[in-house]
């Protein structure tokens, strides 16, 4: 794997891969153009590049930190409900409402991350699944701020960039377009910078990275508040494409934390590549099961989800790009 | 004074039942050093396996608790078998994963097998109570306490006196070292996993009398069994009876001062700080 390498920058930039990267940004930038604005094809596009960008904050903690986090859910919901909830009641622009809600999970994650970013592991997964589910039950039980079990719908606000409201789902493609690449960005800043190279030998041994003067606290902690500021803000993007939300989706553990986590997973853990190709297997997969079972077998689209995530850890846990390049190593050798 | 002594009078009759089903999730830990998300599930599939002894062969859920305990242990020693040993040696990610996989198809399984629908059974003694003073005891509470302290008990005997019991706590104290010895490391992690799903199974049918059936059922039990056994220490099974009670006490209590919808709230919260100041459990020094 390239991402071996010792220098993952050098490895990053290599002519062949920027051409590519280049190329698959202008097909991304046209593809709308060919589409019906209002269609469900552009609205899975979306909704899969708004994935997409979520599987890359949890891959800020999960692939770079080590840190299993069953609780981004928690990120989420905070950042969709700040948005909501400040434009519902003040008439504040989601942009601004964003940062507040980026803001206020930065302070909830660096509440959590206080007593218990020490925990590794199991105990680490344990306590973030708690903490969505403590979100969602103070979503659920304080009406008067959340609406409660009902959910939030986002005020009616006229198409204009200003109130982050649209008529067509094109804007959206676009607005979700960037904030995946502007988290890519992140990530690969952070994977190829000082923070990643930190976290790489945390994740190795961390007792001889403590040994060699890595402050392991401070760097789980950073990666833990950029992912939880970045997966709020996308919080507020899906509020306001989708217009409704509710608690129980919202914070959900499989709508949501698990999710995050398997399209990383399935496309490759740590891997900058990994989440995009995670997100471009699982959301359309999952829209075309539900589109063709519509209400017929209830329950089936979340058990077909959890076989396929055994599947993944049984027969490719590296994810799907290790796929990929084995499969294109066998193919060039039988070339030769 | 006389409603905190009924609150903790239930919440000691309840935290007994979480004490068997959560030592089934400690057991698991602490022989095959895997967290099993999916473990509330078996919690489920023992109320459904009961369920269908009562509803057609007409037999009580607290006996029907035996055949949940037989069936499920066959089936954790087959899931054990084909997805837990794989992932024995595998990084913490993969072990979580699989069983958060594991988890979604166990309760879609039961969604698409069994539908939505909640089914309860109906039993002589299900409304009837017993009056000490002043304080009201449920019999159908008292009766899954009773099951589950007398299944709790058998269960400590096997793992402290039986040659089987020993061999396990062997693996669970050293694999390498069992296996020099002779001891079927394999066999012995595929009987913790039949055990241990096996009792939380058990746990479920001796709750049905007052409780109802849905596939769902699970996903509230969760974050509690995590709960019981992060008090108790992860992998004690001796632990889990400690932290049993006393998340039944501590929900019975916040029940009286916090409306209903926050009673999870103080469960999670009690849960976070236990992690955060005490991970290694309440007590120390876990034995299996």
């Amino acid at each position: 794997m390239t991402e071996a390498v010792a220098s993952p920058r050098a490895a990053a930039l290599r002519p062949g891969r920027a051409v590519l990267i280049a190329a698959v940004l202008a097909v991304a930038l046209a593809v709308p153009l060919g589409l019906d604005p209002q269609g469900y094809p552009i609205r899975v596009l979306t909704l899969t590049l708004l994935f997409a960008a979520m599987g890359q904050a949890w891959n800020i903690v999960g692939g770079l930190a080590n840190q299993i986090s069953l609780g981004h859910a928690g990120f989420f919901g905070i950042g969709a409900y700040a948005s909501t909830i400040l434009l519902r009641d003040f008439g504040l622009s989601p942009w601004l409402g964003m940062l507040a809600g980026m803001a206020l999970a930065a302070l909830a994650a660096a509440a959590l991350a206080v007593p218990t970013f020490r925990l590794k592991g199991h105990y680490f997964a344990l306590v973030t699944l708690a903490f969505g589910e403590v979100m969602r039950v103070i979503a659920n039980s304080w009406s008067s701020v959340t609406g409660g079990p009902v959910g939030l719908s986002v005020p009616f606000a006229p198409d204009s960039l200003w109130m982050f409201q649209f008529g067509a789902a094109r804007p959206y493609y676009y607005i979700c377009l960037g904030a995946l690449v502007a988290v890519t960005l992140v990530f690969w800043r952070i994977k190829a910078g000082a923070l990643g190279y930190r976290l790489r030998a945390i994740k190795e041994n961390a007792d001889a990275a403590e040994v060699i003067g890595v402050d392991t606290f401070r760097a789980k902690l950073q990666a833990g508040l950029i992912s939880a500021t970045l997966t709020a803000g996308l919080g507020t993007v899906y509020a306001q494409f989708s217009y409704f939300f509710d608690p129980d989706t919202i914070f959900g553990v499989a709508t949501i934390s698990v999710r995050m986590a398997l399209i990383a997973i399935v496309g490759g853990v740590g891997l900058t590549f990994g989440p995009i190709v995670g997100a471009f297997f699982i959301i359309p997969v999952e829209e075309f099961a539900n589109a063709a079972l519509a209400g017929r077998a209830a329950g089936l689209s979340a058990f077909v989800y959890g076989a396929v995530l055994i599947a993944v850890i049984l027969l490719k846990p590296e994810g799907l790009l290790a796929l990929f390049a084995a499969l294109g190593k066998r193919w060039r050798e039988r070339r030769r | 004074m006389l409603q905190w002594l009924q609150a903790l009078v239930d919440g000691v009759l309840v935290g007994g039942v979480y004490a068997i089903v959560s030592s089934g999730l400690s057991l698991v830990f602490g022989i095959m050093g895997v967290v099993n998300f999916a473990h509330a599930e078996f919690l489920m599939v023992g109320m459904f396996v009961a369920w269908f002894a009562w509803a057609y062969l007409g037999i009580d859920p607290l006996l029907g608790s035996l055949i949940a305990l037989v069936v499920v242990f066959l089936f954790g020693a087959g899931i054990q078998r084909t997805l837990i040993r794989p992932i024995l040696k595998a990084p913490q990610v993969a072990q979580i994963f699989l069983t958060v996989g594991l988890l979604f198809c166990l309760e879609n399984g039961a969604l698409l097998l069994f539908g939505a629908n909640y089914r309860s059974v109906s039993t002589p003694y299900q409304t009837e109570s017993l009056r000490l003073g002043g304080i009201i005891v449920s019999l159908p509470y008292l009766l899954a306490f009773l099951m589950s302290g007398l299944s709790g008990g058998l269960l400590w005997a096997f793992l402290r006196f039986s040659r089987t019991g020993r061999a396990m706590r062997a693996t669970a104290l050293d694999p390498m070292a069992a296996k020099l010895v002779g001891i079927d490391t394999d066999r012995m992690h595929q009987i913790a996993f039949g055990l241990g799903v096996g009792l939380t199974a058990f746990g479920g049918a001796v709750i049905l009398p007052y409780l109802t059936v849905y596939p769902a059922v699970g996903a509230q039990y969760v974050v509690l069994m995590f709960t019981v056994v992060v008090l108790g220490g992860l992998g004690s099974v001796a632990g889990a009876a400690v932290g049993g009670i006393a998340v039944g006490v501590i929900q019975a209590f916040s029940a009286l001062v916090f409306p209903v919808q926050l009673q999870n709230l103080v469960l999670f919260l009690v849960f976070i700080a236990v992690l955060a100041l005490r991970p290694q459990g309440l007590l120390k020094g876990a034995s299996a």
